[in-house]
């Protein structure tokens, strides 16, 4: 990945329209919900939203500013949730606005500007193979009891990669393991990694140790190589999001086809081989994680050159490929279930506040961030909200509590399992 | 060199008037105004003679004050608050300069009245967007620089309008043009571009006709104003819509601004009704919706017959109904009647010899709160609930509303009109009613509501009349010159 | 890096609180980059010395009073796009108004709004749709404040024809003067409301701005009530996809023509006609070559290199977008029976796009005016000049003369080419026929070339003089007044003497309006030498 130096003309490209603060314009339906950067909506200073930050990112190139404990703080109070690039990339061919983004952080963790809970994440990844802190013997004991074949002992044609999260988050594991039920159910032919999963990587990328990806990359490489699968299938949109963008971004190639469980569940809809019958009386609302959608998008890789001005649109990563629609035609399919869309969805999402490191470093900010986002589903009248990512799946259930809302949050697996006869 | 003689050096002294009774007419304004005798009336007969007054009178420090429409004045600012003022007479200014057919302006002097004016701009299938049945001998500038309302509220995009640019004389002596006036280039050069002073904004930062607009000849004196034009209607037809309440007018009047259909739109009680189309009031509902609907240069009868089927699908759902004759009054011949100058006598005038009017602005919703208060006002007066019109009209594409109480009055009745008139305005100020034009004695009742705007208003008078001599006492402004 | 005095921050961060204030220099540099429509040479513009966020016009008028208690200039702004809405000079104060982001009032009956200064367009249009209304739009696009153009920026927008302009569809206004007081203009100063701006007595909307506004050289617009017109259409769009890929569901009342012309003359007749009929909704010139450029720059320099290719495109110059809408379904056909008799008598060519594919795109961009940041995609900026409020025969000429211009420009490669097209104006205000014509040029400004683009700056001033096209854009470059004032009736001093009175402690950015009637003399007595 180039470095910030590299990025310097996207820099200098932003004319400071500020679209990067909105949704993009002509899907703005009220006063209330326009807004699409969290960031800059809760600190309200310019350098916090994306063109703010590519400015600053500027200002640090050419020395008119310095790194400070204040910068970093900004820097990393930011979800990298894309919308800014969305909203960019609608006007602009050639500002690649997360990439700065990526490599400002990159930039402050080069000068030794850290956040003291991102050592801790980074600690927790070198140490015992995941972002939590938790210990590297108990990432399988989500399994306990399913039967899953385990593919350090046996070649299997689809490899389960649940990801830190679902590994170890103890109220999602109902969740995760319905999901292996369910593909084992299927007839797939499934294998886990058990206590020998480990992080994706992503997150030391995304909080600006890009180095450390690497060790983790080929790692998952080994690994998927060994399993003999063909394909892996992970319920984790942060991990799709790693494998889908940030490994080929960086050169790194998985060899094998990745997909989303809503994107496998989708495929066997559409085919015939899953039929839901079982009525669900619920109106819901669909939150479209970051990484499943617009950042998981596909790396559009393929074009060379040093002036983005003629770099052709479809090589841009302007969100149009990500993964929308599959997890709206599931809950479309689930008899009863009436969806009741937000007005911000698809590329021009809300963030649920967790990702980017914020969660870990800022709290009360992803929590802000996720209150946000539950008015917003509160407001089209649904009973629930259905996601399709641990982590989006925490930062929601956690800011229930917390404020005493009335909404449910469902994996797309919590509703699967009601319309198959579970509970 | 006296006061007197400097004043012939500018204007002549065939245009020095002094004679007592022309002087004494000064003093008082139909509205009760009274003030001083101006110690002159000069008759200027071109903006250099303008100039040079105002120099003078900056020079000698004497009060000017300009005066454009013939006949009898009403609302009092030309009623000098000091003594030893000069009234500059501008009816003799009475040009019009150009009209231009293409960009539908007209650019006319002080003394242009509407009848005058209204006659030159027919001849080239124009019309002049007009307040409702000027007075004889009204000055379309004097109309335009006081922000009178006009008949046709979808041709009202802004309260400045219709008017458009400015020649003037600043207190300071200072000529200016303002809007797009002010050049590049002499008026020649641009008309030859293809301009016709046509925009009031500017010059860059600043719209001056606005400032000048309301300010009762504080600020400076005009020359010559340029006013928007509107094409003239190939039909025209005019409905009337009755109602013994506004209950279903008013949300039916809203609608049709929204669709903007109707001209001429307005809504006038039986009282105002009456004095106006010169009938008896008991043959006529309490309320009526006057407008105007028209075929244009395409497709005339065509556009008629659209815009009278829309209305009527809106008249249905609003459960009121558009009539072409009520009880023996033609609204072709009503429209015709309002959307030209009054003839010899004023029509408030006409049913009880005299008429208060009471007018300020507010949302065409409030209207009926207004009313109530005025016709309890009247009650308590004694005065008969027949003495007080009511004219209703939208401005600003129905933004909002100028809402006039005409309070007739005989011989007999002038000291109860008088009381009626001060408690009554009192009374519309303290419920939110908008005296954008205060005249007269409003002036103080207003202006202490809004301390801010007397600060700042007092930076303005300080910039363009920095010696106070124009209309001094008017305002919020002193006397002292 | 100058900073502000330890007691004068102390003091705003008591006002405001800690996180809405802040002197990181990067964060500062935010402010200091304001590419659009920046006419130095510099890169960036002087950063402000602390950066400062209220909530309320009380704490506006506290930050006012601190500035004059401690000297320090200030500059606001609430969207901030363009160079104005950045200081001009080192140490002053920046006062980020996007705090202040509601709207108080939206008066379906009444056909206005009440908002404040971090409303953007979008967001107002959108409420005032659930109305059956719409709001002005200026050409910067729906990301832009309704308030600061209104009040103290400038702009014209492409549905002028049924929404008028920016600066006259003002209502009340609430104003914090340079002098720490708050005045509210109009029938708010009078507790009558919001649905009034002049009186009593003098506007003193004309004091507060003119065709332009002053970018904050006369204090703080914390509120103003601005007129919303009718919108016929859905009220809640149904709208996919983002930008090119938008795909709106459209009402059948509602249609979209491109008109072709054969020359400047025809297209200014057919312009006239149109207005004066009252029919439309929206009218815009599209000319082919700007249009592309937009659209696709990259072709269109494969494009414009043919030189058929360009005679062909440039044929379609005088090309216009014009949109009917109604409620009714008479009306709308009346108004196309109208439009093609137009048409006909000036011998234009029409095209249906409501029968295109494009429709349900083309419709929600001119609905929400939303193309104007596409001017970005060329190069990543643009300049714009010429441009005075004037009779649409002068904007023709404006055309006419610019185009020639331009073309020297481009020719050198200081413009990209985009047929030397004129992209943007029309009539506005109904039958008013007064309108726009605005020249803009799309460029790289890494290119190093800003010394060229001055030049076509001032070439656009002097022809403006030459041609009589009346003061617009090229007046609003810093300093201009040096130029047109003692060509106008020297209204540069008026505005001195205004810049005065209301700003007496001098702590208003004056770099887009004037300095004060004390500096002024000084001023033109050192240009002179």
């Amino acid at each position: 990945m180039s470095n910030l130096a590299e990025l310097k003309r996207d820099m200098e490209g932003c004319s400071r329209c500020s679209h990067c603060k909105w949704v993009p314009m002509a899907q703005i339906k009220s006063w209330r919900y326009a807004k699409v950067c969290p960031s800059v909506d809760k600190f309200n200073f310019h350098m916090y939203s994306g063109g703010g930050k590519m400015i600053a990112a500027n200002s640090i190139l050419e020395e008119r500013s310095e790194i400070t404990d204040t910068f970093a703080d900004i820097v990393y109070a930011c979800q990298l949730c894309g919308a800014c690039q969305v909203s960019c990339q609608a006007y602009r061919d050639d500002i690649d606005l997360s990439d700065v983004l990526l490599q400002l952080r990159a930039k402050c963790v080069q000068e030794a500007y850290v956040l003291p809970e991102h050592l801790e994440v980074i600690d927790s990844m070198k140490r015992e193979d995941n972002t939590l802190g938790m210990q590297k013997r108990d990432r399988g004991n989500w399994a306990e009891g399913l039967d899953i074949p385990n593919i350090n002992k046996q070649k299997v044609d689809v490899l389960f990669h649940v990801g830190c999260q679902f590994s170890y988050d103890e109220e999602l594991r109902e969740t995760v393991r319905s999901w292996a039920k369910f593909l084992k159910d299927q007839g797939v032919d499934i294998g886990i990694a058990g206590k020998d999963e480990a992080c994706c990587g992503g997150r030391a990328f995304e909080i600006g140790y890009q180095g450390e990806m690497k060790n983790f990359a080929e790692d998952m490489t080994s690994r998927v190589k060994a399993s003999g699968a063909k394909l892996i299938v992970t319920p984790c949109s942060d991990c799709y999001y790693t494998f889908k963008y940030l490994y080929p971004k960086n050169g790194i190639d998985l060899g094998v086809k990745v997909l989303h469980t809503t994107e496998y569940v989708d495929s066997l809809i559409k085919n015939g081989s899953l039929q839901l019958r079982n009525k669900v009386p619920m109106k819901v609302t669909y939150h479209d994680p970051c990484h499943l959608g617009r950042r998981g998008e596909i790396y559009k890789a393929g074009w060379e050159g040093d002036n983005k001005l003629f770099r052709p649109v479809r090589f841009k990563q302007n969100g149009c490929l990500g993964i929308y629609d599959p997890p709206r035609d599931i809950i479309k399919s689930i008899p009863g279930v009436e969806l009741i869309e937000m007005e911000r969805i698809r590329e021009y999402s809300w963030c649920c506040g967790a990702g980017g490191g914020v969660y870990e470093a800022f709290p009360e900010f992803a929590k802000w961030t996720a209150a946000e986002r539950i008015e917003e589903a509160k407001s089209t009248g649904a009973e629930a909200i259905v996601t399709a990512c641990p982590w989006c799946e925490r930062v929601f259930n956690d800011t229930i509590e917390e404020n005493g809302e009335d909404i449910k949050i469902l994996d797309m697996m919590d509703l699967l399992t009601l319309s198959l006869g579970g509970k | 060199m006296g006061k007197m003689e400097d004043l012939a050096n500018i204007v002549g002294k065939e245009h020095i008037k002094t004679d007592k009774e022309i002087l004494e007419s000064f003093k008082t304004s139909l509205n009760f105004i009274s003030g001083e005798v101006p110690e002159c009336v000069v008759e200027p007969q071109n903006l250099e003679d303008v100039q040079n007054l105002v120099r003078l009178a900056n020079e000698k420090g004497f009060g000017l004050i300009p005066c454009s429409s013939k006949g009898n004045h009403i609302k009092g600012d030309t009623v000098p608050s000091v003594s030893g003022a000069v009234i500059v007479d501008l009816s003799t200014m009475n040009k019009i300069i150009r009209i231009d057919k293409r960009n539908k302006v007209a650019m006319v002097e002080p003394g242009v009245t509407f009848e005058e004016l209204q006659a030159e701009v027919e001849e080239q299938g124009l019309r002049i967007e007009m307040p409702m049945l000027p007075r004889n001998g009204k000055s379309v500038l004097a109309s335009l620089l006081d922000r009178e309302p006009t008949t046709c509220p979808k041709y009202n995009w802004d309260a400045i309008d219709p008017l458009c640019c400015l020649e003037l004389i600043f207190g300071t002596g200072d000529m200016f043009r303002t809007g797009n006036a002010v050049g590049p280039g002499t008026l020649e050069e641009q008309w030859a571009a293809g301009q016709a002073q046509k925009v009031s904004m500017g010059p860059a930062q600043t719209e001056l006709s606005r400032v000048i607009q309301g300010s009762q000849g504080t600020m400076g004196i005009a020359t010559w104003a340029t006013i928007k034009l509107e094409q003239k209607p190939k039909i025209r037809q005019g409905y009337i819509v009755g109602g013994e309440t506004m209950d279903a007018l008013i949300p039916f009047v809203y609608k049709m601004l929204w669709r903007k259909l109707p001209d001429v739109c307005l809504i006038l009680n039986r009282v105002d009704l009456a004095a106006i189309y010169g009938c008896d009031q008991k043959d006529l509902p309490a309320w009526s919706v006057v407008y105007s609907i028209s075929g244009l240069e395409y497709l005339p009868e065509e556009r008629l017959s659209y815009i009278r089927k829309d209305i009527e699908e809106l008249a249905e759902k609003f459960q009121v109904k558009p009539v072409q004759h009520l009880n023996g009054i033609s609204a072709d011949k009503l429209v015709d009647i309002i959307t030209k100058p009054c003839g010899e006598t004023y029509w408030k005038h006409k049913p009880k010899g005299g008429c208060l009017d009471l007018f300020f602005l507010t949302s065409l919703e409030k209207t009926p709160e207004f009313i109530t208060i005025l016709e309890n006002e009247v009650e308590e007066q004694g005065l008969p609930k027949e003495n007080l019109g009511v004219y209703i009209q939208p401005i600003r594409h129905g933004t909002g509303c100028h809402l006039e109480f005409n309070l007739m009055y005989g011989p007999k009745q002038k000291t109860k009109a008088k009381a009626l008139f001060g408690s009554a305005s009192q009374k519309c100020l303290d419920m939110g009613g908008f005296f954008s034009r205060p005249h007269g004695s409003w002036a103080d009742m207003v202006y202490k509501k809004c301390p801010d705007t007397v600060r700042v208003l007092k930076k303005v008078k300080h910039i363009f009349d920095p010696k106070g001599i124009m209309n001094p006492g008017k305002l919020c402004f002193g006397k002292e010159v | 890096m100058e900073k502000l005095s330890k007691e004068m921050y102390k003091e705003l961060e008591n006002v405001l609180g800690k996180e809405n204030v802040s002197q990181e220099p990067a964060l500062l540099d935010g402010y200091a980059w304001q590419p659009a429509l920046n006419v130095t040479n510099q890169k960036w513009i002087s950063r402000p010395i602390a950066a400062v966020l209220p909530k309320t016009p009380e704490e506006v008028q506290k930050i006012i009073k601190l500035c004059i208690k401690y000297n320090v200039k200030m500059k606001p702004h609430s969207t901030g796009w363009a160079a104005w809405g950045g200081p001009s000079e080192d140490g002053m104060l920046m006062v980020d108004l996007r705090r202040m982001n509601r709207i108080i009032e939206l008066n379906e009956k009444d056909k206005y709004a009440v908002v404040e200064p971090y409303v953007c367009c979008s967001q107002l249009q959108a409420e005032a749709m659930k109305k059956g209304l719409t709001c002005h739009i200026i050409g910067a696009g729906p990301n832009t404040s309704a308030l600061a153009s209104a009040t103290a920026a400038w702009g014209y927008g492409g549905s002028g024809l049924s929404t008028g302009f920016s600066g006259r569809n003002l209502l009340g206004v609430e104003w914090v003067m340079p002098d720490g007081e708050i005045l509210r203009i109009g029938s708010p100063g009078c507790d009558s409301g919001w649905f009034s701006g002049d009186g009593p007595g003098p506007g003193l909307r004309g004091i507060m701005r003119g065709f332009a506004g002053t970018q904050g050289s006369l204090g703080v617009f914390t509120k103003c009530a601005v007129k919303l017109f009718p919108y016929y259409a859905i009220k809640e769009p149904k709208v996919k996809g983002v930008l090119y890929n938008v795909r709106a569901e459209v009402t059948k009342t509602e249609k979209l023509f491109a008109v072709v012309a054969p020359s400047f003359k025809t297209y200014a007749d057919f312009t006239y006609k149109f207005g004066t009929s009252e029919i439309g909704h929206t009218i815009q010139r599209a000319p082919f070559g700007a249009f592309l450029h937009t659209m696709v720059p990259r072709a269109t320099e494969k494009f414009t290199g043919n030189k058929s290719l360009r005679a062909m495109g440039k044929a379609f110059q005088n090309m216009g977008m014009l949109s009917l809408s109604s409620e009714s379904e008479r009306e709308v056909e009346f108004q196309e029976k109208v439009l093609r008799e137009i048409v006909r008598e000036t011998r234009c060519i029409l095209i249906d796009i409501s029968k295109t594919p494009a429709f349900k795109f083309l419709w929600m961009m001119n609905h929400r005016s939303i193309p104007t940041a596409l001017t970005f995609r060329a190069g990543g900026d643009f300049t714009t000049s010429y441009g005075s409020p004037v009779e649409y025969d002068n904007a023709m000429l404006q055309a006419k003369v610019a185009q020639k211009v331009k073309q020297k420009y481009i020719d050198n490669d200081v413009f990209f080419d985009d047929f030397s097209d004129i992209g943007w104006g029309a009539i506005n205000e109904g039958t008013a026929t007064w309108g726009h014509c605005e020249i803009a040029a799309m460029y790289d400004r890494r290119d190093g070339k800003a010394d060229e683009r001055f030049q076509y700056l001032a070439e656009s001033a002097e022809t403006t003089v030459e041609y009589k096209m009346g003061v617009g854009l090229s007046n609003q470059a810093p300093g201009a007044w040096k130029i047109y004032g003692p060509q106008l009736y020297n209204y540069h001093l008026w505005q001195a003497r205004i810049k005065k009175e209301f700003d007496p402690h001098l702590i208003g950015d004056e770099e887009f309006y004037v300095p004060s009637i004390d500096e002024i003399d000084e001023i033109m007595a050192e240009e002179k030498k």
